[in-house]
């Protein structure tokens, strides 16, 4: 009797295991080859902008070694300043590919290290599905675990920061981010030493890799806080958030970007305080347990006011003193969204920090955003130590996902996980029990069923739907409380919702998130062949192979990243902006006429000049477009010399035609994006000079440049170069009469008493060939 | 935008082409001067002779008629010498020395009159000036030949520097008579020009312009060594295109492909871009720009295939692959117009079926391919390096050349499933030009059991792990004793 029923259990065992295993690889697989339309479709490359320099970083680390890149001070970028390049990146991701690339040239394998940035975003991504796996399996069920990996493998909310080539470091921290809170909840579950020592690794490992580890940092503090409110203090949760506080605390100050911040910065307080305030705690439970009712009384009202004044007058002084440090600008932006755009343009001019939409909600998550809070509800109905973790995630992601739109990233895992929550319940309800007739235990059946309905879920993606069919009439022969037909049409539903969310999925990442951005393509609709704008690229070999090696480029700070990574030239600013007023000085260059930029450029020793216009082919992300927030920051550093106001006509409009603002038609960015255009006919029809993007005849056509030369133009016009002339190369444009001024002083100076002015009008006595006298 | 490095290039072969007629004036003064007192030839070339470390002086020999035509299209000069001379004492004619009339030569080949290869030696260099030495198969009293040249770097842009929509004029500079230690009896040169539009030519009667042609000569009794300069100041479009640097990497599979891999570096070394680019008048007005490089054609074999044009950057999205019968035409567009003076590099490689180039016999290999390959018309490499990877285990490598090369140091690479490492053999020659695509043959010899040596490799890795997983699952490495809980 005994024996049967744990031979079955073992052989579902294996066989659940097997199936977790398979659900596993092809969610790793799907997950691996949905990143891949880029690369299909273009090749294998860096996207975008920062995945340049991390890229560019990588390349040197590979090159140079571990400690010359730590080292490393790169006098490429922000000239004249330069960057400390170790001590101001995440050198996680770095490390990661460069461990691998190691790895394997030490097996003879020589993959280039492009490729290996190139595709390690959709590696990491099946790792980040299994770790999602092993953390929903922790919170509800396996069942859910694997509905989670399946869900995160494809979501396009994570899809659209690690498709491959998009080399940067939220592919490998959501990865970390995941597997920190997977061991986290291990060790708040078991207590253990060891599984809150690995929490605090991985926490390290996400330290190095990203800056959003102060996610983790303030999350699981305020976990540990809720739940001794709630009272659910348990000498587990003592010895797993010690352990890990100290050893992550530890080890997240090795990194040398993060360095003592830890321990002098607001955003780290929370977990110090939290940290004590359990200590204390602590304390308490083991005074109770010694003392008498009445000691206990007194210690606790005295003890807890003595503690309570000197905590707060400890924070106080030392912020007072400046040895914890103030919140950052960015930080703030994260409670008050309209804090950026009145303090700092350059965070608000940033796309990605924008305020989320309703819209892009359901265009990354689909399906699951509306599972979601099935699944919370599902959570906070049994709820648990480890669910109480799961619903703070999810409030707090939720809230930071509405304030930008970057961090709809930190939101998807836990959506994908409470979704799989939500579903597996659902699926519960409506598959358990015929199951539990035939199997001995019922969690053990529904875990199963779960998974033979994911793998069916998973199959119908691999078009194998035959077997749909068959398992559901199976299901609807057994009679039970529910109505059969209820359960297949609900089935059914789920089956198509999710087979929807699928389609959805791939049609996004396709559409939205597969473009390299530093090449375009586009059908023609007349042949409807596919065209390939490349112009990026044709520019940046020209500056590498054309250009001294040591010139400096003078761009906005979009394109720092990639004249730096492609071609290899100096650069005044790029995307890591730390500097604002150096920016604010490129965007008053940019702002200003030729004339007062021509000193500007000359004090910052620029030899060229590098601008992007989109006006011939129609490309809306060009500088012209960008140009407001050039003025923005530039206003922000020298109220007196620009003024926003100025680049509007008087009916507030930012035009470029010839009602455009005077200002705004004579300065540089103007002239270096339409220098020529003005003669240039589209189509036979139109008027020349017309601007695709903006629609405009542009305002000011014929004028010529006096203190640059174009230096080199794109096929399309799209990169505009100019070389900034030295001061004997041109003409300096002649003054009129009246403005001229004699510099007076030195003149005179050398003058003796004999050759006074006038002097030479009295005594017209010169000789040819004889010396005049003196 | 001038750079140092495109300076040193081009300046290069100008104090070449100026020194060697100033020396060749001396020279001529100093024979004219033993001329007058002496009043034999006989004497003057002994003298010639010591002087100019010649061992074999036939003063006999005397040219009947020289017949030059030089092709001065491209930036190449070719230049076609049909020769017949004659011994005035009837003795046969077994050798006869050859003198380059111009630097930087960078192919030679003569022909008999049978249309038949002659044996071309390298004589040592005397006073700079480089002289071949012709054995002829067959001696005899009247020999005609056909010596046949080619030399880079001799046409040179003149101005230096032009605007965009400019166009680009060129200088040959070269000499008028037939540079020979003999005395020519009739000679006549004819220069075939890229364009009617001749600035100015060295004007010595009998001269004749014909459109795109002139034609110097006949000149009737040169002495030996005469040196008249020859200068044509014309209008040359075709970009003067070098490559500065090519390497060629071919690795050898046993298992049935050769991967072949450029890696080029070209700069245009016509006249200079003075001033700004204007896309607005390269797109618009058809005369700017034509001397800049827009496209080129390469030519690959009929067989290759995955072919890849790329750069740092990555792929370079322009260029069209067309398959002809007898080979694949690759038209390549460079990222931007090649003006003068601007650079690029690639890298352009493809696959090609071993069968086509690999001949065995039992253990022994026989490899046979171009040693270079075609990168476009009238191309002129500064340097090419050569490697040849070999797989693994290859031993007993003899490698045979068409013409001489300068053998670098053999390698070991390593790379996928490598052991002990390929072989690498690699050698380099200077200033190539397209008569120089011919085959190389290199002999090695392999076991073929070794060819299983890497699928042993994989299946054994594979099959460790899969043990290691099984056994690892069956142990138990807890420290304590209670049971799972699952």
């Amino acid at each position: 009797m005994n024996k049967t029923p744990k031979m079955l259990n073992s052989k579902v065992a294996g066989y659940s295991s097997l199936i977790t295993f398979a659900i596993l690889l092809i969610a790793w697989l799907a997950g691996f080859s949905s990143r891949l339309f880029a690369v299909i479709r273009f090749e294998s490359i860096i996207h975008e902008f920062d995945p340049w320099f991390n890229y560019r970083a990588t390349a040197y680390m590979v090159q140079h070694g571990w400690y010359k890149f730590l080292n490393w001070f790169d006098e490429r970028a922000w000239y004249p300043l330069g960057r400390i390049v170790g001590g101001t990146v995440y050198p996680g991701l770095m490390i990661t590919s460069g461990g691998i690339h190691w790895l394997l040239n030490i097996l003879n394998i020589p993959v280039h290290i492009r490729d290996i940035c190139v595709f390690l975003a959709p590696v990491f991504s099946g790792l980040t599905s299994i770790s999602t796996y092993l953390l929903t399996k922790e919170l509800w069920s396996s069942g859910a675990g694997l509905f989670a990996a399946s869900f995160i493998a494809i979501v396009p909310g994570y899809i659209s920061r690690s498709v491959a080539g998009s080399y940067d470091n939220e592919g490998i921290a959501i990865f970390a981010l995941q597997f920190t809170y997977f061991l986290w909840v291990r060790s708040v579950k078991t207590g253990s030493v060891f599984w809150s020592a690995g929490a605090a690794l991985s926490y390290f490992y996400m330290v190095s890799a990203w800056g959003g580890y102060v996610f983790i940092i303030n999350l699981i503090p305020l976990h540990v806080f809720v739940l001794l409110i709630m009272g659910r203090y348990s000498p587990r949760l003592l010895t797993s958030y010690s352990t890990f506080y100290i050893l992550g605390l530890l080890f997240s100050m090795q990194i040398p970007f993060v360095g003592f911040q830890p321990i002098r910065t607001s955003e780290h307080m929370a977990a110090l305080g939290v940290f004590v305030l359990l200590m204390a705690v602590a304390t308490l439970r083991h005074l109770q347990s010694v003392l008498s009712r009445n000691e206990f009384r007194k210690l606790f009202i005295v003890g807890g006011l003595l503690v309570g004044v000197g905590v707060f007058v400890a924070v106080v002084v030392l912020t007072m003193l400046g040895v914890v440090a103030p919140w950052s600008g960015r930080f703030y932006s994260l409670w008050d969204t309209g804090y950026a755009k009145i303090h700092i343009p350059i965070i608000a001019s940033v796309s990605e920090h924008q305020p989320t939409t309703w819209f892009s909600f359901f265009f990354d998550l689909h399906i699951l955003v509306c599972a979601f809070p099935v699944g919370v509800w599902y959570c906070i109905k049994q709820i648990n130590d480890e669910r109480v973790f799961v619903v703070l995630y999810a409030i707090s992601a939720v809230y930071f996902a509405g304030v930008m739109v970057r961090l709809m990233l930190t939101l998807t895992p836990v959506v994908c996980m409470l979704a799989g929550v939500a579903f597996s319940g659902l699926l519960d309800v409506f598959l358990q029990e015929d199951s539990s007739k035939r199997m001995g235990s019922a969690i053990h059946a529904a875990a199963e069923v779960d998974e033979a309905e994911d793998s069916i879920e998973k199959k119908t993606l691999y078009d194998k739907a035959g077997k749909l069919k068959h398992r559901t009439k199976h299901d609807a022969q057994q009679d039970t409380g529910i109505s059969s037909n209820l359960k297949s049409i609900v089935i059914l539903a789920v089956l198509m919702l999710l087979m929807m969310f699928a389609v959805h999925c791939t049609w996004v990442t396709s559409n939205a998130y597969s473009s390299p951005s530093i090449v375009l393509a586009f059908h023609n609709s007349q042949d409807g062949s596919r065209n390939i704008l490349d112009d990026f690229r044709e520019a940046y070999y020209w500056l590498s192979q054309n250009t001294a090696d040591d010139a400096r480029v003078m761009s906005w700070w979009d394109y720092g990243y990639q004249i730096a990574g492609m071609a290899n030239r100096t650069t005044l600013v790029d995307n890591n902006t730390w500097n604002n007023s150096h920016i604010a000085l490129v965007g008053k260059a940019m702002s200003s006429t030729e004339e007062k930029s021509y000193e500007i450029m000359t004090s910052l020793d620029v030899d060229y000049v590098l601008v992007i216009f989109g006006g011939v082919i129609g490309y809306s992300g060009d500088d012209i477009n960008k140009f407001l927030w050039m003025v923005r920051i530039a206003e922000g550093e020298h109220p007196k010399d620009i003024k926003e106001s100025d680049y509007f006509t008087d009916r507030g409009e930012f035009r470029v035609d010839a009602e455009g603002a005077p200002a705004l038609l004579n300065c540089l960015m103007y002239k270096l994006s339409y220098y020529r255009f003005g003669e240039l006919k589209l189509d036979y029809r139109g008027p020349s000079g017309y601007d695709r993007t903006r629609n405009a005849v542009i305002g000011n056509k014929d004028f010529d440049l006096t203190y640059l030369e174009e230096a080199y133009t794109t096929e399309h016009w799209l990169v505009r170069i100019y070389r900034v002339k030295k001061p004997h190369e041109f003409n300096r444009p002649a003054l009129k009469a009246k403005e001229r001024t004699i510099p007076p002083g030195n003149s005179i100076s050398r003058k003796n008493a004999k050759r006074r002015k006038g002097y030479i009008r009295n005594r017209p006595v010169v000789i040819k060939g004889k010396r005049t006298l003196k | 935008m001038p750079k140092s490095g495109e300076r040193a290039t081009l300046a290069k072969p100008a104090p070449n082409v100026l020194k060697l007629p100033y020396r060749f004036d001396i020279l001529l003064k100093y024979v004219s001067k033993f001329e007058l007192k002496m009043g034999t030839n006989f004497v003057i070339y002994l003298a010639l002779g010591a002087l100019l470390c010649l061992s074999k002086v036939q003063a006999e020999i005397v040219n009947l008629n020289v017949e030059r035509s030089l092709d001065l299209t491209s930036q190449l000069v070719r230049a076609t010498t049909k020769i017949s001379t004659e011994d005035t004492a009837g003795k046969p004619i077994s050798e006869y020395v050859f003198f380059v009339d111009e630097p930087s030569l960078a192919y030679i080949s003569v022909k008999d009159n049978a249309d038949k290869n002659v044996q071309i030696r390298k004589n040592e260099l005397a006073k700079g000036e480089e002289s071949y030495t012709l054995t002829f198969p067959k001696a005899a009293a009247k020999q005609t030949f056909v010596v046949e040249t080619v030399s880079s770097k001799n046409i040179l842009p003149h101005p230096l520097e032009i605007r965009q929509n400019d166009k680009q004029f060129v200088k040959y500079i070269g000499h008028l008579h037939f540079y020979s230690k003999y005395k020519t009896n009739s000679q006549k040169t004819s220069a075939k020009l890229s364009s009617s539009n001749i600035l100015s030519h060295t004007q010595v009667k009998p001269f004749s312009v014909a459109s795109t042609k002139i034609t110097f000569g006949p000149y009737e009794n040169v002495e030996a060594f005469s040196l008249e300069p020859l200068v044509i100041h014309y209008e040359n479009s075709s970009p003067f295109v070098t490559v500065n640097s090519l390497e060629r990497t071919l690795e050898i599979s046993h298992w049935g492909n050769i991967a072949v891999k450029e890696s080029i570096q070209m700069t245009h070394t016509g006249a200079k871009l003075k001033g700004s680019f204007s896309r607005y008048d390269f797109q618009k007005e058809a005369r700017s720009g034509q001397s800049a490089l827009k496209s080129y054609k390469t030519y690959l074999p009929a067989s290759a295939s995955g072919v890849y044009y790329r750069d740092t950057n990555g792929n370079i999205s322009t260029s069209n692959m067309n398959s002809g019968r007898d080979f694949i035409e690759l038209e390549l567009r460079p990222r931007f117009p090649l003006f003068g003076g601007w650079k690029t590099q690639y890298t352009l490689g493809y696959n090609v079926p071993s069968y086509e180039y690999m001949f065995s016999d039992g253990n022994k290999y026989q490899l046979k391919m171009h040693l270079i390959d075609h990168i476009y018309d009238n191309m002129a490499i500064d340097e090419a390096t050569i490697k040849i990877i070999l797989p693994e285990g290859s031993s007993d490598i003899k490698l045979s050349t068409p013409y001489t090369i300068s053998r670098l140091p053999n390698e070991l690479v390593h790379t996928y499933l490598d052991t002990t490492g390929r072989p690498v053999i690699s050698f380099s020659k200077s200033n190539l030009v397209e008569s120089h695509i011919s085959d190389f043959t290199l002999y090695y010899s392999f076991s073929k059991i070794s060819l299983l040596q890497e699928p042993l490799l994989v299946s054994g890795f594979i099959y460790i792990i899969f043990v290691f997983t099984i056994v690892f699952l069956r142990l138990d490495f807890s420290i304590t004793s209670h049971s799972h809980k699952e």
